[in-house]
C-alpha cells in the first residue's frame, strides 16, 4: 500500500513537472531557447492568468492582460507571442511590482501568447493562451506617425493612480508611434525602456518591443513615478 | 470507372458555387428586402451577414446594397429576374462596409449611386476589403473584384426613371451614411444606422453622431423600416432601442475611465438584460470595446 501511494504521488509530481505544453507552435523551443537559455521550466496555466479576446478582429490593438501574482516572489516577467515577427513583448523585474500587465499589443496572425514568470527557486512557469486573428498588424504603418501633428504629441504622456482593494494601479500612456521598421521606408522606433521609480529607489525597469500597440496604455500595479525611453534615446517623464 | 467518374465531377462542380438560398421578402406590391442572417462573415454563411433592397418601379429596378461577394451579388441577380423581367438600372451603396457594396461587381451597365466620402473609401481601400472577407468567407468570394459608385450621390431628392426617392445625409454609423425614404410606400431604408435586435457594429462609429442621427430618423412618418442587420420593423421602437444600446455603450466606457478599468473588466461587467438580448451581443460588445476605449481613454 505504501509502494501504491509512493508511485502515484511520484507520478503527479512528474506529471505537473513535465505538463505538456498546451498550445504547440513550431517556433516555441527555439524562442524558450533565445529567451532563458537552458533555465528551468514549467507549464503552468493555473497560476498565470492570462486574457485575450475572443477573437482578435483588429490586429493592431489586440489587448492582454496577464496577472501572476499568484507565484509568490517572483522576480521577472517576459511575455513573447510565438508566432509574430517580432515575438518578444515586454521583459519586467517583478520584485518591487506585481507580475501584472495590461496592454494592447500587434499580431501578424494567429498566435500562442506566453507568459514567463521567474520564482524565486529560478524556476520559470510559463502561462500560455491563443491569440485567434486574421492578423496582419506588424506590417502596416502606425497611424500617429502618419498624423500631420505627430511630431507636437510625441511624447506626450498621460497617467493616474487608482487605489484598488488591497493594491494600487497605474495607468499611463503615452503618444508614441511604435514603429516595428518591418515595412519598407520606415525606421524602427519604439519606446524600450520604462523605469518606475519612488521617491527613494528604482522599483522596476522594463523593456519593451515594437510589438506594442502605437500610443501604448500600460497597466501596472504600483504606485508612484513612471519613466518612458524610446530607442532613440528621448526620455520622456510622468509624475503621478 | 465511368460512373465514379462522373460522380466526382458532379461533387466538384456543385462544391464550386456557395448556395445563398436567396429569397427575397415582400414589403409592398413592389419593394421587398432581402434579409442577411445575425452572424458574423464565416465560411458556413459565405459572407451572407447584410441586408440588401430592391423596389421594381414602371420600366427598371433599383437595388439598395448588394451584399459582400459577386457570388452574392449574381445570385441576387437571379433571384430577382424570377420577379420581374425589368432590368436592374440602378444601384445605391448606402456606406463603404464591404458587406454592402462588394456585389456591384456582378451588375453590368448599372448607375451606381454613392456619397463622394462612399465612393473614395470603396476606391482606396476595395481591395483591402477583399482580402479580409476572403479569409473570412473563403471560396464564397474568391472571384469578387471591386466596383466602384459612378455616379455621385448630391441632391435631396433622386428621381430614378420617374421613381423619387428622398435622401438623407446622415453620419453616425460611418462618417457618411445614406437613408432612402421612400414617400409612396413610406418605406424608410435606413441600412447599417439601423440594427434590429442584434448588436451595432461600431468599427467606423461616433457614438454621439449616431444617437443624433437616431433622433432625427425618429421624425420620419414611416411604416416600415428596413435594417441594415436584423428583420424589417413595423415599428418606432427599434431607434429607441438602439439609442439605448449606444447610450450603454457610451456611459460604460466613460464609467471604466473614471474607475481605470482594463478592457477585460468591462468586458466581465454585467450588462443590461436590453443589450443582452440583442444577437451577436458578446462578439459585436467585445469589438466595440476594443476599438472605442483607447479614444475614450485619449479624450
Amino acid at each position: 500500500m505504501r509502494l501504491l501511494l509512493f508511485f502515484i504521488s511520484t507520478f503527479l509530481l512528474s506529471s505537473s513537472l513535465f505538463a505538456k505544453n498546451p498550445i504547440f507552435s513550431p517556433t516555441f523551443d527555439d524562442l524558450i531557447k533565445q529567451t532563458i537559455g537552458s533555465e528551468k521550466y514549467i507549464f503552468d496555466d493555473k497560476n498565470i492568468q492570462i486574457k485575450v479576446p475572443n477573437f482578435a478582429d483588429n490586429p493592431v490593438q489586440v489587448p492582454i492582460y496577464v496577472n501572476a501574482s499568484k507565484i509568490k516572489d517572483a522576480q521577472k516577467m517576459i511575455l513573447f507571442a510565438d508566432l509574430n515577427p517580432i515575438p518578444r513583448i515586454i521583459d519586467m523585474q517583478t520584485t518591487k511590482i506585481l507580475p501584472v500587465i495590461s496592454i494592447n499589443i500587434k499580431v501578424a496572425q494567429e498566435t500562442p501568447l506566453r507568459a514567463l514568470v521567474l520564482d524565486s527557486k529560478g524556476i520559470w512557469h510559463i502561462g500560455s493562451k491563443n491569440i485567434r486573428s486574421n492578423g496582419g498588424g506588424c506590417d502596416v504603418s502606425s497611424q500617429a506617425s502618419t498624423n500631420s501633428d505627430f511630431a507636437k504629441f510625441l511624447g506626450k504622456t498621460k497617467g493616474k493612480v487608482f487605489k484598488k482593494k488591497d493594491k494600487n494601479r497605474i495607468k499611463a500612456s503615452i503618444f508614441h508611434p511604435m514603429e516595428t521598421g518591418l515595412i519598407f521606408g520606415n525606421v524602427e522606433f519604439y519606446i524600450n525602456t520604462i523605469k518606475i521609480q519612488n521617491d527613494k529607489e528604482l522599483l522596476s525597469t522594463i523593456k519593451t518591443s515594437s510589438a506594442i500597440s502605437e500610443n501604448p496604455r500600460f497597466i501596472f500595479e504600483i504606485k508612484d513615478k513612471i519613466n518612458f525611453l524610446d530607442n532613440d534615446g528621448n526620455d520622456f517623464e510622468l509624475e503621478l | 470507372m465511368k460512373l465514379l467518374l462522373l460522380i466526382i465531377a458532379s461533387i466538384s462542380c456543385y462544391a464550386n458555387s456557395f448556395d445563398f438560398k436567396i429569397k427575397p421578402i415582400k414589403l409592398t406590391e413592389n419593394s421587398y428586402y432581402v434579409y442577411g442572417k445575425e452572424e458574423y462573415f464565416s465560411k458556413q454563411n459565405g459572407g451572407d451577414i447584410a441586408n440588401s433592397a430592391f423596389i421594381i418601379t414602371k420600366n427598371s429596378v433599383i437595388l439598395i446594397d448588394t451584399g459582400s461577394s459577386v457570388e452574392y451579388g449574381q445570385q441576387l441577380k437571379k433571384a430577382i429576374k424570377k420577379i420581374t423581367n425589368k432590368p436592374i438600372k440602378y444601384i445605391i451603396n448606402t456606406h463603404h462596409h464591404p458587406d454592402h457594396f462588394l456585389g456591384n461587381y456582378a451588375f453590368k451597365d448599372v448607375k451606381i449611386y454613392a456619397t463622394k466620402h462612399t465612393k473614395d473609401d470603396i476606391k482606396n481601400n476595395g481591395e483591402l476589403y477583399i482580402s479580409n472577407i476572403v479569409n473570412l468567407v473563403g471560396k464564397a468570394a474568391y472571384t469578387t473584384k471591386v466596383k466602384a459608385p459612378n455616379s455621385l450621390l448630391e441632391k435631396k431628392e433622386l428621381v430614378l426613371d420617374g421613381y423619387k426617392l428622398k435622401v438623407l445625409y446622415l453620419n453616425g454609423h460611418t462618417k457618411s451614411d445614406i437613408v432612402i425614404y421612400d414617400e409612396k410606400t413610406k418605406i424608410l431604408y435606413a441600412s447599417d444606422l439601423v440594427f434590429n435586435n442584434r448588436a451595432l457594429a461600431t468599427p467606423h462609429a461616433n457614438l454621439h453622431d449616431w444617437i443624433k442621427t437616431l433622433e432625427k430618423l425618429k421624425t420620419i412618418d414611416f411604416k416600415v423600416l428596413v435594417a441594415g442587420h436584423g428583420k424589417a420593423s413595423y415599428d418606432k421602437k427599434v431607434l429607441d432601442e438602439n439609442i439605448f444600446y449606444l447610450n450603454y455603450l457610451d456611459t460604460t466606457l466613460k464609467n471604466a475611465v473614471k474607475q481605470g478599468f482594463d478592457t477585460f473588466e468591462i468586458l466581465e461587467q454585467a450588462h443590461p438584460k436590453e443589450v443582452q438580448n440583442y444577437s451577436m451581443f458578446k462578439e459585436e460588445f467585445e469589438r466595440s470595446i476594443i476599438n472605442l476605449y483607447p479614444k475614450y481613454e485619449n479624450q
